[in-house]
């Protein structure tokens, strides 16, 4: 019995593909190691991102209709099977409760700083228990509307701060060591674009299965040149300041001015943040469960949601001590630490799967 | 703050529990449970100011320290 019923078109999965990669990375500018130049680094980003959806995608070609903790059992049986699956488990809850935390931290710096960071984790959860709840389908729709009103609105926030660019700023190029910009290009692809991987839970569920891989790298191709269009507007307006702060998608925003009656937009970006992290947690949240029902082999992942989601909160809350140490851990620790999960876990299965001839057609599975 | 942890966690115990024990689906109901009491323990934990170790602190400074960075 399949624990999800809904099927979602590639078309829906290339949006909800850009809703995931946007999630955080609208508001922590991906990159920005590299200064003036993060353009440049987002587009060799880009590049690692579609090798890594390449290899992912071809796992999910070589089993059509399964998810990752189905292809783990086949081609390694029931034990380390659920071993890895379970390792993958980690890495989405892990996931889902980072974006949490940056989601919960910009709100308490930018927007909320009087409300308990609790609260705010609690309420962005029960919406995202929601969503999961109604199945990947509920999302894939949500994702058609609120994806195209944020690309609305970057379009239309980069409109407005045309007068306040200085194309000069991104003078000169390739200003920073070549090892520098190839570091921050890796820690691109891995946030946001190789955190696609997580999509190994919902391939599946892609109604034409032959799509899903150019769906996925539609969605990866038009998300990253959203980025770099963004990263260019935030170097040209921000100039030499642009590293300087921790949120500069926010902070170009606010020199948004016109004739004193339109000022104070830089809240459609923190709508932007709220709506685009939904879809990564919900994305990473759904994995999780889906993913752990399957390994207990239970007939719904419908109870396990909340108490996995209090889990999430926790270990947002716990995860680390101040937001310092949340920008280390993305730009040293992350483009290591998910390396076995993104790039090893995805490329050895498929080797495995590809030397014991899996899947067997007329056998265990076809 | 204990209270109201409990109270929230007898909320989400009193959603589920029911319908699982109707349907007789146990394996879901102690997979269920056993999320929750985990999920409790830490929160009771937190709320009476005991401090919970930063993993992604631990995981950045394992890595970090291992490659010398």
């Amino acid at each position: 019995m399949s624990l999800e019923n809904g099927k979602i078109s590639s078309f829906q999965l290339s949006v909800l593909i850009i809703g995931f990669i946007f999630g955080a990375s609208v508001i922590i500018a991906p990159g920005q190691g590299a200064g003036h130049d993060a353009w440049m680094a987002i587009a060799l980003g880009l590049t690692e991102g579609l090798l890594i959806a390449w290899i992912f995608t071809a796992l999910a070609r070589h089993f059509k209709g399964k998810t990752l903790v189905e292809i783990n059992s086949l081609v390694y049986g029931k034990i380390l099977g659920n071993f890895i699956s379970v390792l993958f488990i980690w890495y989405l809850f892990h996931l889902g409760a980072l974006v949490l935390n940056n989601y919960s931290r910009f709100l308490e710096l930018e927007l909320y700083p009087a409300t308990p960071k609790t609260l705010t984790l609690i309420l962005i959860m029960l919406v995202c228990a929601s969503s999961v709840r109604r199945g990947i389908e509920v999302l894939a729709r949500c994702s058609l509307i609120l994806v195209t009103l944020t690309i609305l609105m970057a379009i239309f926030d980069t409109l407005l701060v045309v007068p306040h660019m200085d194309l000069h700023n991104l003078l000169p190029i390739l200003d920073i060591p070549i090892g520098k910009l190839l570091w921050t290009s890796h820690a691109t692809a891995i946030f946001p674009f190789g955190d696609a991987v997580a999509f190994l839970m919902v391939l599946a569920f892609v109604n034409k299965p032959e799509k899903g891989r150019s769906a996925v790298f539609k969605g990866v191709l038009i998300a990253g040149l959203v980025l770099i269009g963004v990263a260019v507007r935030n170097a040209a307006v921000l100039g030499q300041m642009n590293p300087i702060y921790t949120y500069p998608t926010y902070i170009t925003a606010q020199v948004i001015d016109v004739g004193d009656v339109l000022t104070r937009v830089e809240v459609l970006v923190a709508i932007n943040l709220i709506t685009m992290g939904f879809f990564k947690i919900s994305v990473a949240y759904y994995g999780a469960v889906l993913g752990l029902a399957q390994v207990f082999n239970l007939r719904s992942y419908r109870p396990i949601i909340l108490p996995i989601g209090i889990l999430m909160v926790i270990l947002a809350l716990t995860n680390v001590s101040n937001t310092a140490e949340m920008f280390d851990f993305a730009n040293n620790g992350y483009p290591i630490y998910t390396i076995p999960f993104q790039i090893a876990i995805p490329l050895i299965t498929l080797l495995v799967a590809k030397l014991r001839k899996l899947p067997q057609i007329g056998g265990e599975q076809a | 703050m204990i209270a109201l942890v409990l109270i929230g966690f007898g909320m989400v115990a009193l959603i589920q529990i029911p319908g699982l024990v109707r349907k007789q689906w146990w394996r879901e109901l102690l997979c269920f449970a056993v999320l929750l009491f985990m999920g409790l323990i830490l929160s009771v934990m937190i709320s009476m100011g005991i401090e919970i170790p930063p993993v992604t602190t631990i995981i950045n400074e394992t890595i970090t320290g291992m490659l010398g960075m």
